[in-house]
């Protein structure tokens, strides 16, 4: 059994991959494959790029625009999330809820923004939704293990590595911090710090209040997609309790000022 | 007066003028809307395939009707991406049932070009083939002579650098004081990567493969023959497999010296076993030169060259010890509007403007053809002698 690595630079962080199998050569053709996934959903979705689908839609607003099925997708969870989780999950930050920017017509596929000055930050779900296109590309070109993650946030274990039950992720070095088994899994990560050149400031914005998130808590979020994990991180970090809207095949946990890690029970199996 | 109450006045009054006068009637940045819609049918669905179908979803009028792809599972995805789209697995079954096609897009492996382009030349369709034109010689010609055989249709060659705003700014500027004499210049792509499909490996095939230099090559040299007005004469090449040592034949790594009738040289080199620079083209002048790197691009004036009027309100960034202005689409409008900096950067791709212009001709009776098949000819053959030149390691003169 080979393993082969991949990596590439985008949405400001650095996704890996790993590819378990027995033929590197059609191996590194179809992890290039997924790399190029990741890199067009980046090219997609960032805000930082004027040429983004996103400063398309800006542009083009109150017109619908056709998009493919997976981009369609992730405007759709995005919504559904935002719904799902009383608006601690909320692209629309500072543009007011999602619902009233975003326009969604699912019969034609097409999507739009209301108003040109709707400012959409897809930060906290499209790396998932990077990482799920990526297992998508890996499947369909036959990998049976591997591991996908972006920047260590939110990731993706397909298969299983040889003799093991899935792809192990810990989320901390301490003895006692959990580690999570992912088999066909998603997870992420969330946190209200990060560093940025060196600096650590806090970065995550409560959508319902506008402000800072001061709380010293990260949380971990585990289930069938990336991109829905990614999102329900966030909506988590902010609510600071399993919102009622999380469906009962996710895991999720939490750990506050004491750095420990506990399993927040589900209330809605 | 301020900095700033002098920056807006210099718009306002001489420094729009210059602008203006030296940047005449540009093409919009876009986005772009056709006048009335066009029914579309593209023909392979690959990667360069899937990219023209998320171009085409942004451009208001262009209606993708049909795909096919002798690939289940490739025509799937051209089908999951163009809703409504009919799929088709031969392309002459499409060109017979949908007659309702305006215009065809051939987005085929470069050595399966001649054929469906033909075919749909015959249908009547105007037709928008990918770059290179093909994979010999001899198919190229028989392509060019088939577009040429149709004046009534439109055939345009997916030759990008023609249909982008900032390289069509740049050209503007070329054909003035502030760049003069041509000396040189370079091309230059790197990438890492393998190059290969997880399926069909047509591009390490070296019986239909042009390699880099033809592939890739022919598209950047193709943004020096369109400043320049010529083509190069002679090409001496060279490559290697510096980095995938996998069996392939076809180099990963190549350079190559273009000779021009005037003595002037450009130098091409592309390789995929690094990354650093990406992709580039380099055009130097007595009185500047031009940076250009697909989505931005930025002027490099000599200390001693005339100093232009709108120089004022340029933006600049710094390269070392160099000092570059910022090629910018739409800068007069934009700088009017104090929205210069949002400009910085194409707000679409390439590939965007180029499949815009081919519709635009195809809407607009009079809407030059931004790359016709004679000037794809020319661009497809000095790609495929520079693939000759890298194999044979040697010079070998362009016959066009």
């Amino acid at each position: 059994m080979e393993a082969v690595r991949f990596a590439t630079l985008a949405m400001g962080t650095r996704f890996e991959l790993v590819l378990l199998g027995e033929d590197v050569t059609p191996l590194r053709a179809i992890g290039e494959a997924a790399l190029e996934r990741i890199e067009e959903t980046h090219r997609a979705f960032t805000r930082f790029d004027r040429s983004s689908l996103l400063a398309h839609l800006g542009r083009t607003a109150p017109a619908l625009t056709p998009v493919d099925a997976d981009q369609f997708a992730l405007f759709a969870d995005a919504l559904y999330v935002t719904g799902r989780s009383g608006g601690c999950f909320d692209p629309a930050l500072g543009s007011g809820a999602l619902a009233a920017a975003l326009i969604l017509d699912p019969a034609s596929r097409r999507v739009g923004l209301a108003s040109a000055n709707t400012a959409l930050d897809f930060g906290a779900i499209a790396k998932g939704h990077a990482v799920d296109l990526a297992v998508a590309v890996l499947k369909e070109g036959g990998v049976a293990a591997a591991f996908v993650h972006g920047g260590t946030s939110s990731g993706f274990g397909l298969g299983a590595p040889s003799g093991q039950p899935g792809w192990r992720v810990g989320l901390g070095p301490s003895p006692g911090d959990p580690t999570l088994t992912l088999c066909n899994q998603g997870f992420s990560v969330a946190g209200v710090w990060s560093t940025r050149n060196g600096h650590r400031t806090r970065h995550t914005v409560n959508p319902r209040t506008g402000r800072t998130l001061r709380a010293d808590r990260r949380v971990a979020v585990m289930g069938p997609s990336a991109r829905l994990a990614d999102a329900w991180s966030t909506a988590v970090l902010v609510a600071g309790a399993r919102p009622s809207g999380l469906g009962g095949e996710w895991r999720v946990w939490r750990s506050g000022r004491s750095r420990q890690w506990t399993e927040m029970e589900r209330t809605n199996p | 007066m301020s900095p700033l109450d002098r920056r807006d006045f210099l718009l306002q009054t001489g420094g729009s003028i210059a602008g203006m006068a030296l940047v005449p009637d540009l093409a919009s940045t876009g986005p772009v809307s056709l006048p009335e819609p066009k029914s579309i049918g593209v023909i392979g669905i690959g990667r360069q395939g899937r990219a023209i179908l998320a171009e085409l979803a942004k451009i208001d009028g262009a209606k993708v009707v049909a795909v096919c792809d002798t690939n289940p599972t490739r025509l799937k995805t051209g089908q999951e991406r163009a809703i409504g789209a009919e799929g088709f697995a031969d392309h002459a079954a499409m060109l017979d049932k949908r007659r309702d096609l305006d215009a065809v897009i051939v987005a085929t492996p470069t050595h399966l070009h001649q054929t469906p382009v033909e075919d749909a030349l015959a249908a009547n369709k105007h037709v928008y083939c990918e770059a290179p034109l093909a994979h010999s010689v001899a198919a190229a010609r028989a392509i060019a002579a088939a577009a040429e055989a149709k004046p009534g249709r439109v055939f345009s060659t997916g030759f990008q650098g023609r249909s982008n705003p900032i390289y069509q700014l740049a050209r503007t500027f070329y054909r003035t004081d502030a760049f003069r004499d041509f000396i040189g210049g370079s091309a230059h792509f790197h990438r890492k990567t393998t190059w290969r499909f997880p399926t069909e490996n047509w591009r390490l095939d070296p019986e239909v493969s042009t390699g880099l230099a033809g592939e890739i090559g022919a598209q950047q040299l193709d943004v020096i023959h369109w400043f320049r007005n010529q083509t190069p004469v002679a090409v001496a090449g060279t490559g290697s497999i510096a980095l995938h040592k996998d069996g392939r034949t076809v180099a990963d790594t190549v350079h190559a010296q273009l000779q021009f009738a005037d003595g002037s040289v450009v130098s091409y080199e592309a390789s995929l076993a690094n990354s650093f620079g990406n992709q580039h083209e380099v055009l130097r002048g007595t009185n500047g030169t031009f940076s250009l790197s697909w989505t931005h691009g930025w002027m490099f004036k000599e200390v001693d060259a005339t100093t232009l009027g709108w120089e004022v309100y340029a933006l600049r960034q710094q390269f070392h010890q160099d000092e570059g202005i910022i090629l910018i689409a739409d800068a007069t409008k934009l700088a009017a509007q104090g929205q210069l900096k949002a400009g910085i950067g194409l707000p679409y791709s390439p590939l965007y403007y180029a499949l815009a212009d081919f519709l635009r001709s195809v809407g607009f009776p009079n809407v030059p053809v931004a790359c016709n098949a004679k000037e794809g000819l020319k661009a497809t053959i000095v790609g495929i002698t520079m693939n000759q030149a890298v194999v044979g390691r040697t010079t070998v003169a362009i016959a066009l």
